[in-house]
Formats: C-alpha cells, structure tokens, sequence
C-alpha cells in the first residue's frame, strides 16, 4: 500500500478528494491530510507518505514554498502539484521544481486516475531496485538525545523545523532519530516540539497576546493549526485560555 | 543620472533642431551677402573699364571738338580776309596807282587814292591792321599812319622778300609781319596776307600786296571758346594767340592735317596736348588737357558711386522679401509642429500664412492631421466593434440557461437521492448566480446586492461555517438606492480571505447601511486580522502598480474601489478604518445626486466602456475565486 497525503486549504476539496478516488484498487491509501504547507511540515514525519497532492495556493505557506521544502528533505516522495486555470501561469515559475505533475481544479476523478496509476508504475520501479532499507550506523546515546531536544528548545521558532530536518542536520536517517527518540524520552518527536511551542504560547497568552501573533511567535505561522494544536494541548481554545487566566 | 543624461540628450537634440531649423535662413542671408559683394564688385569692375573706355574717347572727343572746330573759323577768317584782299587788288585806284607812271603823274595822289579806295573796302572789317600796296619801284601806299611802323628796306631789298611772292604766281601766302619787312612802333606780331598784284586785263604783275591782321582775331575765336588750354602758333613755333605756356610744348609732329597727342608727363603740371595745323595755312593750334581734367564726366561719378547702393538696396530687399515670404513662414509653421509635437496632440495648424505653396504646405499637413485623425478614429471603431464581439463571446460562455438547468437537474438527483442539504446548497448557488448576472445589468438597487452577498455568504459558510458569522443592518430607506454592481462581494471576499480566515479564530462579518441627505453609507466590517495603514494606503492608491505581488490577494479590492471611483466620478468614495487583530471597516460613499456624466453623451461613453472591462474582469475573477 502506497501512502498518500492531501495538502489543500479547502477541507471540501480534501474530503471529496478522499472519497471519490477508489484507492484500495490503486494499492493506496489516504494517509493524512493538512490545511497548510505549515501544518504539512509539522504531520509530514508521522504520516510518512509516498505521495503527496499538493495545492499551489494555500494561505501562510504555499504549494510552492512547500514543495521546495519537501523536495530538499524527502527526495523519494512523489509530488503533484494541484492548481486552478488563474493561477496556471504561476505554477509554470516553479516547473523547474522537480514534481511529478501537475493537475487542474476542479479535479476529474479519471484524470487523477490516471495520474496515480503511473505513479504506482514509478513507485513500483524503485521498490524494486532498492529493497534493502539501509539503517545508518552512528549510535545516538541519551547524551545526543539531550542535545537534540536543546537544539529543539533553541530552534522552535523556525516554522520550517521538523524531524527530517533535525535528523539531516545531526546526520542520521528520521526513522532512526524518532524510535531513538521516543526511547529516551517517551514521548513522540513532533509531541516533543508542539509542547515546546504551547508552553511558549501559555506563557504570550498571559501578556493577551492576540493568537494570530502567539502562533507566529512559537513557529506556527497558521492560526488554523496552531488553534487546533492548542485546543489539543490546552484542553480549551487559545481566546478561552486567555479569558480563564484574565478573570483568575 | 539616468533622467539627467535624458535630460541633457533631449537639449543637445533641441539644440540640433534649432540649428537644423536656422540652417536655412542663415543660409539666405550668407547666399545675399555674397551675391551683393559679387554684383559690387563686378559692377565696379565694369564701371571702371567703361570709365577708362568713356575717359578717353571723351578726352579725344573734346580735344578733337576744340581742335577742329578752331582750325576751321580760323581757316574761314583766313580765307575771308584772302578775298577781301583780293578786293583790294581788282579795285580801280589801287590798279590806277599801280598803273601810274611816275614820271608822268604824281604819284601821291594816286597813292592816296588807294588809300582811299583800300580803307573802302576795309571798312567792314575788324581785324586788318594795315594794307601795304608795292608797286615794282617800291613806291608804296598803306592805310596806316606812318607813325606807327617802320619799313625794314634791307629786308626789302633781299632777294627772297620778293622771290616768295612771285613764285606764288598771283595766289596769296602767310607770312609773319609782311615777309619779316614791316615792324610795328607798337611791338605786336602780325599775320600777313601777302601775295603778287597781277593786272587783271594784261596779266602783267604789276605790285604786291601786304594785308596785316592782328591777331585779336584769333584771340576772338579762343575766347568764344573760353579756353584757356588752347594756343595757336606758326607751323616754324612762333607764337600768335593764347596760352603761351603751351609753346613750350610745340613740337614739330604737330605740323600735320590730324591731330596728333602728345603727352607731356611733367610733374608739375601732367597733361596730354594735342595738336591741328589748320588746313592750307601753315598755323599750328594746341590744346592741352590736364589730366584731371581729362577725368571724369561727373555724372559718371555719380552713377558710379550710386550703383552700389542700388545692388545693395536691391539684394536687401530681395533678401527680406525671401525671409518676409519664406523662411518666416516656414519657420513659423515648423515651430507650431513642434509644440503640437510637444503636447502629443494630433491637431490642425491655424496661424496665419500668406495663401501661396506655404499656405498649402500648412494646408497639406492639416489634411494629413485630418486623415490620421480618420485613421485612428476608424482604429479606435474598429478595437470597440472588436471588443464588443469579445464580450458577447465571454457572455455566451457563461450561457446561465445552461448553468441554471444543470442545477435543476443536479438538485432533482439530490432530492431523489435523499439529499436536502445537496438541494439546498444547488439551490442557494442557483440564486446566486441568477442575481450575480442581473440580465447583464451594471446597475442594481441595493437590495439586489445584499441578496447576492447574502447567497455568496451562506455558500461560503457551507465551507467555512465554523468561522464565519455574518449580520446585516440595512436601512430601510437605502433599499432601493442604486448602486454598481457586484461592489460587496469582492469586499465580503476579501473579509473571509484576508481578514477571518488569516486570524484563525472565529469572526464576523456584518454590512451596515444608512443614508444622509444625498449620500448612501454601506460598510462592510469583519473582525479579521485587520490592516496595517501601509496595506490601507496601498489599497486607497490610485496607482495599480501599488499593488505589489505579495499582496496581490487585495488586487480584487483595490479594483473595487477604482470602480466606484470611476462610477462616481471622484477619488473620496471608501474609507478604510482599521485596527491589528481586532477589526476592519470599509465604509462606501456613493452620491444620490444625479451624475452630469450621465448626460454628457461622449464621455459617458468611454466611462461606460471602461467600466465595462474592468467589470468584466471582476466578474470572471469572482467566478474564478468561487470555482476553488
């Protein structure tokens, strides 16, 4: 089974997406979805897909921006590139942007078909070729661990940070850092880092810091995300939090 | 630097052009100039050759006048007295005293009868000092007192004194002081007649005869010519009458029938003399002409010196006449060109030519003014015709019929499937589109609007209903006032896209309306992110380029604003009022007094036209924006 993972800010668009493509016959399966090349960032490592539709306007980070991003930190994961007629010509400024396609809104079910099938065909090939799942050596002792969540503490402001990207910068495969990881420290990478970011945003809303500004501040440029990530941690929404600590 | 440089370019070019534009009427005046100094200078050329020619043919002329006209009165007086003495000699005391016999007679008598008998004779004549009548004894009779002269008998009794006479054979001769034998008490010289007495019946020489005149004939003749140049001498250099400073100049070339010149270059005093026998006598008249005298006829001088001035006067005027009719009108219509050239306006030309070629030069460009007006007004037809076409294809695309059928036929499949929700929705984008296309209408009442964002709201709340609340407060008496089309929903758009959704928390958006005397309000807030006054002012700018890419997403505002601009005519319509994170309100101002432009037929044209395009462009890129 192939992963795939839908990036669009229309959440219609996402469902219908996810409903109307037959994917257990392609051999696929909707993985995950997100609302914005931020929160992709963010869910990329858990989701860990083959494939990735990604829509070139999305508020806060791009298709475009993403896509840069994905192809530096996930040189196996397919890429198309998603985009309505008015906005053709400037998907055309990324065609250098090593995509597997690109596909016109609104989506036709036949197409997409189509598309997906010779991506299985592609990915099909490779698998082939490189059976072996090479683990990298290099022991990550608690002392490197202890490292890395400083690093993380230092670096969670940059929106753009997630486990690949730790792991490429201390050079070791992502799979790797993140069993290590959870080992050490019992808790997921990306729970890891979202705590770092909600404890920072407690700690604006006492000053009643508006949230679009808090999310920017921890590195969550996407109040969408960021309110549903807080929600999650907090238990309450970000202007409830600040309401509950204004009145005690 | 790079203005500068552009700068400087374009006034070295001015520079050229006036250098250009100059060229020719510096040119004339150099061309005349020339001419002038080229006709001067020949014409002196000439004029001095014609002198020179004039100069001497006119010294000849008068010398040649004098000369000539002298010889011959002096000639005709000679010859005057010759037959007066020839009177003499036929007259009958005079034969008679001759004839005498001396021993016979007395012969004083008879010498006194000759007298007589001579002064007769004599007695119309000025000139004749005295008559001397020899007879062969040399017995002699003369009409005047003894007293004033003396016989010189040696001279007499030479042989020649006679030898001269006779050789004559009866016909007179000149001689000085009769033949150098009779002296004056009184010292003067005398011109004699003298000749052989021959007796008319028997031939036989009988005495001589000796007229003397003095030579205040002569004198007479010089004064009647009021010359002082002239004088007259014997063919041998004696002197007789006038200038006798000229003898100093005699020379014996001039003993001949022609006038002969000779040119005396004395330093003290040049001149040309020229010199006539006078014919048959052996007397010589000189006439002398200084050499300033010899110059110029006066009137020549005049003409010479006036000449000039003529050409001069002639080419001057030629030359103002040329700038006059010419290159000031040329001049003229060039620069008129030009500052149409310079406020980039093709118009016809009214200054005021002369009605000749340049007149028609002017007449020229204004026709080709008038066909390029043409031209240009044909493209123009032509781009409107086309663009017209243009927008009935774009309208045909949309093809509502077809829109509103599939709907209908998609809600019936829904309702048949148990699907309300689906229905409700197809049924919701049904009436919007059917408002958003108002049977083509620009202009709709207010109510109409507020259906259309209401339909556009609720179909964006079926996609964003967790974040968006939307509340509407319209004034009853604002209803019906009209206003452009489509001017809410780009602002509602931009609400949802730019304000609630860039916040991330739940917001609102609710449309306010209300009137004043002549003045319709509406106001479109959201509690959205808000704007910085940087993007408020970018937005409120007149100039598109404003927008820049990054906040490209507030294209369809700032375009809404420059419609309503446009549609009332003036820049203060919306006001933006704003604060960070907390709200943002746009007010629209729209006029209810009647617009002039509505009567003004051309210009509500173009208006038209224009809010035709960029209405266009709005609506298609709604449809867009709803598409995704």
């Amino acid at each position: 089974m192939y992963r795939v993972m839908l990036i669009d800010d229309e959440e219609s668009a996402r469902k219908l997406m996810k409903a109307s493509i037959k994917w257990e016959s392609l051999d696929m399966e909707v993985v995950g979805e997100a609302a914005s090349g931020i929160e992709a960032i963010n869910v990329i490592d858990d989701m860990k897909p083959d494939i990735a539709f990604v829509d070139i306007s999305m508020p806060f980070m791009n298709g475009i921006e993403f896509t840069e991003i994905a192809t530096n930190r996930y040189p196996d994961l397919v890429i198309i590139i998603m985009t309505a007629f008015d906005e053709f010509e400037y998907a055309r400024k990324c065609v250098s942007l090593p995509v597997f396609d690109y596909m016109l809104k609104p989506m036709v079910r036949s197409e997409v078909t189509e598309v997906l099938t010779k991506v299985k065909k592609r990915l099909d090939e490779r698998s082939e070729k490189d059976e072996a799942d090479n683990e990298p050596s290099g022991d990550l002792g608690s002392s490197s661990i202890d490292q890395i969540k400083k690093y993380i503490e230092n670096n969670y402001t940059d929106s753009k940070l997630n486990l690949t990207s730790v792991a490429q910068n201390f050079g070791f495969s992502a799979s790797y850092l993140s069993r290590k990881f959870k080992q050490e420290t019992g808790k997921n990478f990306v729970e890891f880092l979202t705590e770092c970011r909600m404890n920072a945003a407690m700690k604006l809303a006492l000053t009643n810091m508006k949230m679009f500004n808090a999310s920017n501040e921890v590195g969550i440029p996407d109040p969408n995300y960021f309110g549903r990530c807080f929600k999650k941690f907090a238990g309450m929404s970000y202007s409830e939090y600040v309401a509950s600590k204004h009145t005690s | 630097m790079g203005q500068k440089n552009m700068q400087g370019k374009r006034i070295k070019e001015k520079v050229q052009n006036s250098i250009k534009r100059n060229a020719l009427s510096r040119k004339l005046s150099g061309v005349i100039i020339i001419v002038a100094l080229i006709l001067i200078i020949v014409s002196l050329v000439f004029v001095f050759f014609i002198i020179t020619m004039e100069r001497k043919q006119y010294a000849e002329r008068e010398s040649e006048n004098v000369l000539s006209s002298l010889s011959t009165s002096i000639g005709s007086d000679i010859d005057k007295y010759n037959n007066i003495s020839r009177l003499i000699m036929i007259e009958p005391q005079v034969k008679n005293y001759l004839k005498a016999d001396k021993r016979i007679i007395d012969l004083f008598a008879y010498s006194e009868g000759a007298r007589l008998g001579t002064l007769n004779i004599l007695n119309v004549t000025t000139s004749v000092d005295s008559v001397f009548i020899f007879r062969n004894d040399l017995e002699y009779s003369t009409t005047i007192n003894p007293l004033e002269y003396r016989l010189d008998w040696d001279r007499i009794h030479e042989r020649d004194w006679k030898s001269g006479l006779l050789a004559n054979k009866g016909s007179s001769s000149l001689s000085l002081n009769g033949n150098g034998a009779i002296i004056k008490t009184k010292p003067a010289t005398l011109l004699t007649i003298n000749r052989a007495i021959y007796d008319n019946v028997s031939q036989k020489q009988t005495g001589f005869l000796f007229m003397n005149l003095s030579t205040d004939f002569m004198e007479d003749e010089i004064n009647q010519l009021s010359s002082e140049n002239i004088c007259i001498c014997t063919s041998d250099g004696i002197y007789l009458a006038g200038n006798i400073k000229l003898l100093n100049y005699y020379d014996k070339a001039y003993t001949y029938d022609e006038i002969t010149e000779i040119k005396v270059s004395n330093p003290k005093d040049a001149m040309t003399i020229s010199g006539l026998k006078v014919r048959g006598f052996p007397l010589v008249i000189l006439y002398s002409i200084t050499n300033e005298r010899r110059l110029l006829p006066m009137e020549l001088l005049y003409f010479i010196i006036i000449l000039p001035i003529i050409y001069l006067v002639c080419v001057m005027v030629a030359g103002s006449f040329i700038k006059k009719n010419i290159t000031n009108p040329i001049f003229d219509l060039t620069s008129e060109m030009e500052k149409k050239r310079q406020k980039e306006v093709i118009e016809k030309i009214d200054i005021n030519l002369p009605d000749n070629e340049i007149g028609a030069l002017q007449e020229s460009y204004n026709n080709m003014v008038d066909h390029s007006n043409l031209l240009m007004d044909r493209l123009v037809e032509k781009e409107q015709t086309l663009q017209k076409a243009e927008m009935r294809v774009l309208q045909e695309q949309i093809k509502p019929h077809f829109l509103y059928n599939s709907l209908e036929t998609i809600g019936f499949l829904a309702i048949d499937a148990g699907a309300d929700k689906v229905h409700g929705a197809l049924e919701t984008l049904g009436s919007f589109y059917r408002n958003f296309l108002s049977k083509g209408d620009r202009e709709i009442p207010l109510k109409r609007e507020i259906t259309i964002i209401k339909d556009y709201l609720s179909l964006q709340k079926l996609r964003y209903g967790d974040i968006i609340n939307d509340e509407y407060d319209i004034a009853k008496d604002t209803e019906d006032c009209i206003i452009p089309k489509l001017i809410l929903q780009p602002l509602a758009e931009n609400s949802i896209y730019h304000g609630i959704r860039m916040k991330g928390e739940k917001g609102t958006i609710k449309i306010s309306s209300f009137r004043t005397k002549d003045e319709l309000h509406i106001v479109v807030r959201d509690t959205g992110i808000g704007m910085s006054q940087e993007q408020i002012d970018k937005v409120l700018s007149k100039e598109k380029s404003e927008i820049s890419e990054e906040f490209s997403g507030s294209f369809g505002l700032w375009g809404t604003i420059e419609r309503i601009r446009s549609y009332c005519d003036k820049d203060d319509v919306v006001r933006i009022r704003s604060e960070m994170g907390e709200y943002t309100e746009i007010e629209i101002i729209i006029s209810l007094l009647p617009k002039q432009w509505k009567t003004a037929g051309e210009s509500r044209r173009t208006t038209d036209q224009e809010e035709k395009v960029v209405g266009n462009t709005e609506e298609n890129s709604n449809v867009q924006s709803n598409a995704d």
